[in-house]
């Protein structure tokens, strides 16, 4: 899942927005961080955070207070695919590896956590060992050891009961046939999968080489979980800690608290801080509030990351003294419009390039928020932050050129356009505001939007991404996220380039990409063991899907986040694009 | 009057199982006519990564494949003995009264509703005391004065608040006296009464009184009506002519026949805001029983649209039934005829 | 009674049942209803002014095209040279101006003016349409509940019972979600099946309103002196049920009409404000007030929309007032 775009779903309250970002007019600014990115930052300046420790300190005591305007999926590690709760698990969970915390890029690194290293590849990689650090307690005090480890990662596997999650180890590990799931097939022998020869070492069998598993032991899907403390689904009500905080009070969807867990010992862990003495965490806060109580500095973070609300982005913006606490980082993640290459008349190059010509590419911008909370102009598919991007300039990024499309349209053979239907999520409203754009940039060219909305949570599994009801509805565009789950080509693109993960039951974030040769590039990827050669590959891919226009980029997010006021060791990190939750002290 | 109570409750029963009749049809019927299938339902209850089997397994597992009457059957069987739903890991209890699985949160239906029920009691019950007080006290005065400036201005701006959206009152009080005054509590406040009845108080002024100010604005017009129409009769007449003092005429003969429709009107509008104030709590963000109705809508979890409606329903069947009861103690006519 | 929405819009209006019946006795004294009906109105100046601002919305909703080549931009145009682009928000706070009446719209720079003004046609058609249906429902309904009595009257009773039971908006909002999403197999799409579909539901939800009072005012009529005599006369049932019955609802079916279409312009608004009625890139009042709420700093969006509600509602209501007045001869205004 685009679990950036989740975590938007999750931000805002009754009206869904899509994760509000900023964008590039803070450029100079943010070149004059570039510069001081070493040294901390203590006094207030536009993007402090972004590549520096904004307020270092390691003073402990007090109580962070974080808040979210909707409840998120799950506080189950095994169960959540929103970034905020990858970023946030990690108060309460250790995972073998995890982001090391550090601003900007040096936060996408990978540390151990749970494990004395980082793995070690065998076999052509695809073979994986991790030793685990002595002394590792749950918060009740057991001992955790490898076969929690293991048992956390094939509990999370069973998507008939935790549904949330990622699917990584489900298509990668060496599963037996006859292994279901550990619910359903306890008995199972599964050591052709993860092997745990003593209680300190894990070993992961994957069917192919894949050099980036690092990348996989750091999904919260890791986080240790003991076997006789799990309840399935209730799981979420009494998570067991490994980290340095553990629940005090779950209430679902209102709020939770979390406290010192007294067994986790700072010497097992070098990256946390554990400053706070206790977290309070309030759910289903309304948007705007919980905007201006971070502004007044009643509350800390906002939970979702995705930054402030239109009503607080006026405000923010339109006032130096708050400017000044603000920061406006880039995400991994693009907005874009899917142009479905199987619905007539879009099975044809040409009618597809008319769309990208004729689209307003300075509305969408502003649907999306507009340069500081909408993005930069995307002009390709995969986000600049990510390994293999080299800029593509294929089409023109202005306010739509008439001349070209209309030129495309009679090579198209549709001289006088055609009618098509877009889809949107109907609770985002720049999703809206996107399709409302490109129906309006559109008709000058002759070629006629019907919009329809449909329901966010059905959105890809019911509706366009679902194979059967795009063609019967004859959806021709469709409105599309999507952030990486980690920052390289694989992590971003995955998901939504390669045609066979397409599945005709739905559910598919892939709607428009059904292309041989990229198929292929991808097989070339995962036999390429040189990452230099890998990263350029997935750029090709990226040409590739511009120049056969199957997706109309939006922008590359952008979100204006504030700074709160009393919190030290404030930054954004570059692994999940919001600030980190995982060493931030009270003053 | 035992036999009265006894038809009348009876019916009471009656229309409760032909509301969730209807309302069951309306949302499992009617989306089959118009051409949903098992599996469309199953798969919202799927997460991402569900194939086309499992759908089919979780369809036939959820009961999508059997008979409407006898998925009907379940469900009522669940309000009075509970049922059990089969999550992967562990068979989930849903304890009596099961208004309902949502299987999108795994989570029954009820223990929500009753969690949420405090805030809706909470927005309702403040509000009607401030309307009830104000709306009949207005009218009545409105009446008395009949043609003054104060009955003209009361009546204007009655005319004024039945003819404002709540949604809109509700945003531009909150624009003006919460973000810019800063005097009242932010949207989406709420503290229950048991733990701090003046923070409790203080974070639902502001939706009381737009609420109130909706049905205050109704009350007084109504009362207003029902004072003049009851001041012109006759027996009011006899009362003036025995020398009565004007105040014991106005609340002993006046208000007490005036106000009896009203009270009736009264239970109703209760029990329907108890079923969920939707466009107030949406509003101010309260997480009561209407926004969670709006929230189940928005995220198409049938199980819970169902389980909201059923107690919403229950709530003005009860309320109509408190109502019919009480004009039986008080009107013989009623439990007669 | 109790009312759909959490405004208790019609639960203000019960007239009592002589009062109704009274016109009806008038109406037999030689003067027609419309005489006397125009004889009160006429000096009622505030019902008037209620009943010019309906005209003119009349008007204006008909004219929409018109109105806006000739004052303002077409109504999904955007106009982003009018928007700061950091903030989002109209340049110069409102974008008011000669050119755009009523300011601008953040985001996109939509004329306001020309949104709230196609809003009325929305607006309009599905409340007049919706009450057209409830009354139509209602007065069939009501009619045979009265005049059959017995278990027709049962069975009816019981029914309008029921759908009171409903908490209608939330069933209204699911209503019309569930079956907006299988448009394919309902033959139309858009706009056209949206207000379709928002008529229905409002229209179909708001019936039992009229329902029971043209049950109770038949009930009182069919045991008149005048109906008793035409039946003495050896008139059979049609002829009393539409010479004689049916003339004298008239009254009490006008003065719901006119005061059900106000109630109805807020159920509209209140349902594309809750997300569920009629689509992008449509201007709907209530739609525009949802999408004003996320920008509270920019007042003006939500300012006119919310005012044209607000003046369209008045003025259906101040001209339902007097038109009961009118035909009530104990009104007492």
């Amino acid at each position: 899942m685009n679990k950036r775009s989740a975590l938007a779903f999750a931000a805002a309250g009754a009206a869904l927005s899509l994760g509000l970002s900023a964008c590039g007019g803070g450029g100079s600014e943010t070149k004059s961080a570039d510069g001081s990115s070493a040294a901390p930052a203590t006094a207030d300046a536009f993007n402090a955070g972004l590549e520096a420790v904004f307020n270092p300190s390691d003073k402990k005591g007090g109580v962070l207070k974080m808040a979210i305007s909707e409840d998120w999926d799950s506080v189950d590690p095994g169960d959540t695919y929103y970034a905020l709760s990858w970023n946030f698990v990690r108060i309460y969970g250790r995972s073998l590896v995890t982001y090391t915390p550090a601003p900007g890029a040096e936060g996408r690194k990978l540390s151990p956590d749970l494990a004395e290293k980082l793995g070690e590849s065998s076999d052509g990689g695809k073979t994986w060992t991790y030793k685990l650090r002595a002394g590792l307690k749950f918060e009740d005090g057991t001992p955790i050891t490898s076969k929690d480890v293991k048992y956390a990662v094939l509990r999370s596997m069973d998507k008939e009961t935790l549904v949330n999650g990622p699917t990584y180890f489900n298509d990668w590990l060496d599963l037996p046939k006859d292994f279901k799931s550990v619910y359903k097939t306890p008995d199972v022998n599964t050591d052709s999968a993860i092997e745990t020869p003593d209680d300190q070492t894990i070993i992961f069998h994957l069917k192919k080489a894949y050099g980036g598993f690092d990348n996989f032991a750091a999904l919260p899907g890791t986080i240790p979980v003991p076997k006789d403390k799990d309840t399935g689904v209730k799981y979420r009500e009494h998570v067991m800690a490994s980290g340095p905080y553990k629940f005090d009070k779950v209430e679902a969807g209102k709020q939770y608290t979390l406290v010192r867990n007294e067994h986790w010992d700072p010497a097992t862990d070098p990256i946390r801080k554990a400053l706070p003495d206790s977290y309070e965490i309030s759910l289903g806060v309304n948007a705007d509030d919980l905007d201006n109580r971070i502004l007044s500095g009643d509350l800390h973070i906002d939970l979702a990351g995705s930054g402030v609300q239109p009503a607080a982005l006026g405000r923010v913006l339109g006032d130096p003294t708050l400017k000044a606490r603000a920061d406006n980082p880039t995400g991994a993640r693009t907005w874009y419009t899917s142009i479905v290459s199987d619905v007539p008349p879009l099975d044809n190059l040409e009618c597809r390039k008319a769309v990208i010509y004729g689209a307003d590419r300075v509305g969408l911008q502003n649907a999306y928020g507009g340069e500081f909370a909408g993005g930069e102009i995307a002009t390709g598919l995969l986000p600049p932050s990510i390994g293999g991007w080299k800029k593509l300039d294929l089409y023109p990024s202005g306010t739509g050129d008439v001349e070209k499309a209309k030129a495309a349209l009679a090579a198209c053979g549709k001289p006088d356009g055609f009618e098509t239907i877009m889809s949107y999520r109907a609770d985002r409203p720049k999703e809206k505001a996107t399709a409302e754009s490109l129906q309006q940039a559109l008709a000058k060219v002759g070629i006629k939007l019907e919009l329809k909305g449909y329901p966010t949570g059905d959105y890809f599994a019911l509706y366009a991404g679902k194979p059967d009801f795009v063609k019967k509805n004859g959806i021709g565009l469709a409105v599309n996220g999507w952030g990486a789950d980690w920052n390289d080509g694989f992590g971003f693109m995955s998901q939504i380039v390669d045609s066979r993960t397409i599945r005709e039951s739905g559910g598919n974030y892939n709607i428009s990409i059904k292309d041989k040769e990229i198929d292929a590039k991808i097989d070339q990827i995962f036999a390429e063991t040189d990452v230099a050669k890998r990263d350029a590959l997935w750029g090709e891919i990226d040409q590739r899907v511009m120049e056969q226009a199957y997706v109309l980029p939006g922008v590359w997010s952008k979100s204006v986040l504030v700074r709160p006021l009393g919190v030290t060791n404030v930054f954004v990190t570059g692994a999940f694009d919001m600030y980190d939750y995982l060493n931030l002290g009270v003053q | 009057m035992v036999t009265y109570i006894i038809r009348r409750l009876i019916g009471a029963v009656l229309m409760l199982v032909i509301v969730s009749m209807v309302t069951f049809s309306i949302f499992f019927v009617v989306p089959r006519i118009a051409g949903a299938t098992a599996e469309g339902f199953a798969s919202r209850y799927m997460g991402r990564s569900a194939n086309a089997e499992m759908i089919a397994v979780t369809a036939e597992k959820l009961g999508f494949n059997d008979p409407l009457p006898v998925q009907y059957g379940r469900w009522i069987s669940g309000v009075f003995v509970g049922s059990e739903y089969d999550t992967g890991a562990t068979i989930e209890e849903c304890p009596a009264p099961c208004f309902g699985y949502s299987f999108i949160r795994r989570q029954p239906v009820w223990p929500d509703l009753v969690d949420r029920i405090p805030v809706t009691l909470s927005l309702a019950s403040g509000a009607a005391v401030i309307w009830l007080l104000c709306g009949v006290a207005t009218g009545v005065l409105s009446a008395l004065r009949k043609g003054t400036v104060f009955d003209r201005a009361a009546m204007s701006i009655a005319l004024a608040g039945v003819s404002l959206p709540v949604f809109f009152t509700g945003i531009v009080s909150l624009v003006i006296f919460s973000y810019g005054l800063g005097i009242t509590a932010p949207g989406g406040s709420f503290t229950p009464f048991l733990e701090n009845p003046v923070e409790w108080a203080y974070s639902l002024l502001l939706p009381w009184i737009t609420l109130a100010f909706l049905y205050a604005a109704s009350y007084a017009r109504l009362t207003r009506a029902g004072m003049l129409e009851t001041m012109s009769e006759d027996y009011i007449r006899t009362a003036r002519a025995k020398g009565m003092k004007e105040s014991r005429v106005v609340v002993r003969h006046g208000l007490r026949a005036a106000l009896t429709p009203i009270l009736t009107i009264f239970g109703l509008d209760l029990g329907l805001l108890l079923g969920g104030a939707v466009l107030t709590e949406s509003t101010f963000s309260l997480k009561g029983i209407g926004d969670y109705a709006v929230q189940a809508i928005v995220t198409n979890d049938l199980p819970k649209i169902m389980g909201v409606t059923m107690v919403a329903a229950l709530f003005v069947v009860l309320a109509s039934l408190i109502v019919d009861l009480l004009y039986a103690v008080v009107d013989p006519r009623v439990r007669l005829g | 009674m109790t009312a759909p929405l959490d405004a208790p819009g019609k639960t203000t209006e019960v007239v009592p049942e002589a009062v109704l019946a009274g016109a009806g006795v008038k109406a037999v004294q030689g003067r027609s209803l419309g005489q006397i009906a125009w004889m009160h109105l006429k000096r009622d100046k505030v019902a008037l002014l209620g009943a010019g601002v309906v005209i003119l919305l009349i008007v204006i909703a008909i004219f929409a095209p018109l109105i806006v080549d000739v004052f303002g931009h077409p109504p999904n145009e955007f106009h982003q040279e009018m928007i700061d682009t950091s903030t989002m928000t109209p340049k110069g706070g409102t974008g008011i101006s000669g050119d755009f009446l009523f300011g601008v719209e953040p985001v996109n720079g939509r004329d306001l003016f020309s949104r709230v003004v196609y809003g009325a046609r929305i607006s309009l058609l599905i409340a007049v349409l919706a009450t057209m249906l409830s009354v139509v429902i209602g007065t069939v309904m009501g009619v045979m509940a009265g005049y059959f009595g017995g278990w027709v009257d049962t069975v009816i009773s019981r029914t309008m019972d029921v759908f009171l039971a409903f908490p209608l908006l939330v069933f209204a909002m699911a209503l019309v979600g569930v079956l907006g999403q299988f448009e394919k197999n309902l033959g139309v799409t858009g706009d056209t099946l949206r207000i379709g579909l928002l008529i229905f539901v409002i229209g179909f939800f708001n019936w039992p309103y009229i329902g029971r009072i043209i049950r109770g005012q038949t009930l009182s009529l069919r045991e008149r002196e005048f109906v008793d005599a035409a039946r003495s006369l050896g008139a059979r049932g049609p002829y009393i049920l539409f010479r004689e019955i049916l003339p004298n609802l008239i009254a009490p079916i006008l003065i719901y009409a006119t005061l059900l279409i106000p109630t109805n312009v807020m159920f509209e608004a209140a349902l594309s404000f809750l997300g569920v009625g009629i689509q992008a890139p449509t201007a709907t009042w209530g739609g525009m007030i949802s999408q004003a709420v996320k920008f509270y700093n920019v007042p003006h969006f939500m300012f006119f929309p919310g005012m044209a509600i607000f003046i369209t509602v008045l003025a259906f209501n101040l001209f339902g007032d007097g038109l009961r007045d009118a035909l009530d001869p104990k009104s007492s205004r």
